[in-house]
């Protein structure tokens, strides 16, 4: 029965050899390039930065990380805390309308998802890679767009959110852009991911 | 006669504690009262000093156009649903490979045994 012994070893290699390969990782959906329209985010006729009126962002364009999104507006929650996008298959950003729109003086606060459950990444699962002087474009509903450009990233603890140096009133328009990192604790993450940036052009 | 003084004495002084009374009272209503007066010129002038802001980009949004966050929210924001379908998938995937190792395992012995045996 030597036959029937091969037979039976073949099967069992080849066993194993799938086995091997089904263990490795599944694709990811959405390994994010870079710029797909570089030029669409760039402002052709941008001023130098001056503080803007009121209008509601209503896109939002990082180069660097291949963001380009609609904006939704985001109030409070029953519980006093920030509300955030929806989890969806299309995630997109929200801007926090309690605060200034881009380009007005003080700090108009964004948020997005880092990863939206069962649909996978979210709009912002990329934002830690952001580096200094990176460029971030606000186009508003009046049709003019603030471009901001990064001045810092910091990953914090939920636990030690940084209110203030978020929320807290400055002297020039300022931008956030906020996420969430760091190890997983359940379903949750531990981190945020917070983008801090500065008016560095405009529109009219 | 003694108790006629006495009483109007004691008359006299509750007539004049009862009139007291309301200086008393008057005391602190001039501290609040002057405290009032200036915290209220300071706030038109509050009032007056962003109201140039809206005036020069002409936005109908006063109430929130002070440069500032008008409701700071609390706590941190909540912006990640993890993946549970991911790491769903992976478990399969792990049980998956396990059996298949055991499977190829026994078939190994299997084979062992037949040479053993000399079939």
């Amino acid at each position: 029965m030597r036959p029937l012994s091969r037979r039976v070893f073949a099967v069992g290699a080849a066993a194993a050899l799938l086995a091997g390969c089904g263990g490795g990782h599944r694709a990811r959906p959405s390994a994010t390039g870079r710029p797909r329209d570089a030029a669409s985010a760039a402002l052709p006729s941008a001023a130098p930065a001056r503080v803007l009126g009121r209008s509601v962002p209503v896109r939002l364009q990082i180069p660097a990380i291949g963001v380009d999104t609609p904006v939704m507006r985001l109030g409070l929650a029953p519980d006093r805390s920030v509300e955030v996008p929806p989890l969806t298959a299309d995630d997109r950003a929200g801007w926090y309308r309690h605060s200034p729109t881009p380009g007005q003086r003080g700090p108009s606060v964004l948020l997005g998802h880092v990863t939206v459950g069962v649909h996978g990444d979210g709009v912002f699962r990329h934002l830690v890679r952001l580096r200094r002087g990176d460029r971030i474009t606000a186009r508003l509903e009046n049709g003019t767009a603030a471009a901001f450009t990064v001045g810092s990233v910091r990953t914090v603890a939920k636990a030690d959110f940084p209110t203030e140096a978020v929320y807290g009133d400055v002297d020039r328009p300022e931008l956030r852009l906020i996420t969430c990192g760091g190890p997983r604790e359940g379903d949750e993450y531990r981190d945020n991911v917070i983008v801090f940036a500065t008016l560095s052009a405009t529109t009219s | 006669m003694r108790r006629t003084v006495l009483s109007a004495v004691a008359l006299a002084c509750t007539a004049v504690l009862a009139s007291a009374m309301p200086a008393f009272a008057d005391d602190p209503s001039p501290v609040p009262d002057t405290a009032v007066s200036p915290s209220a010129s300071p706030a038109p002038v509050a009032e007056t000093e962003p109201s140039p802001v809206p005036a020069e980009s002409g936005d109908p949004a006063p109430a929130e156009d002070t440069g500032g966050v008008t409701v700071v929210p609390s706590g941190a924001p909540d912006t990640g649903a993890a993946p549970a379908e991911e790491s769903a998938s992976d478990g399969l995937l792990v049980g998956g490979g396990a059996a298949a190792v055991l499977a190829a395992g026994g078939a190994a012995v299997f084979l062992v045994r037949r040479r053993a045996t000399g079939e």
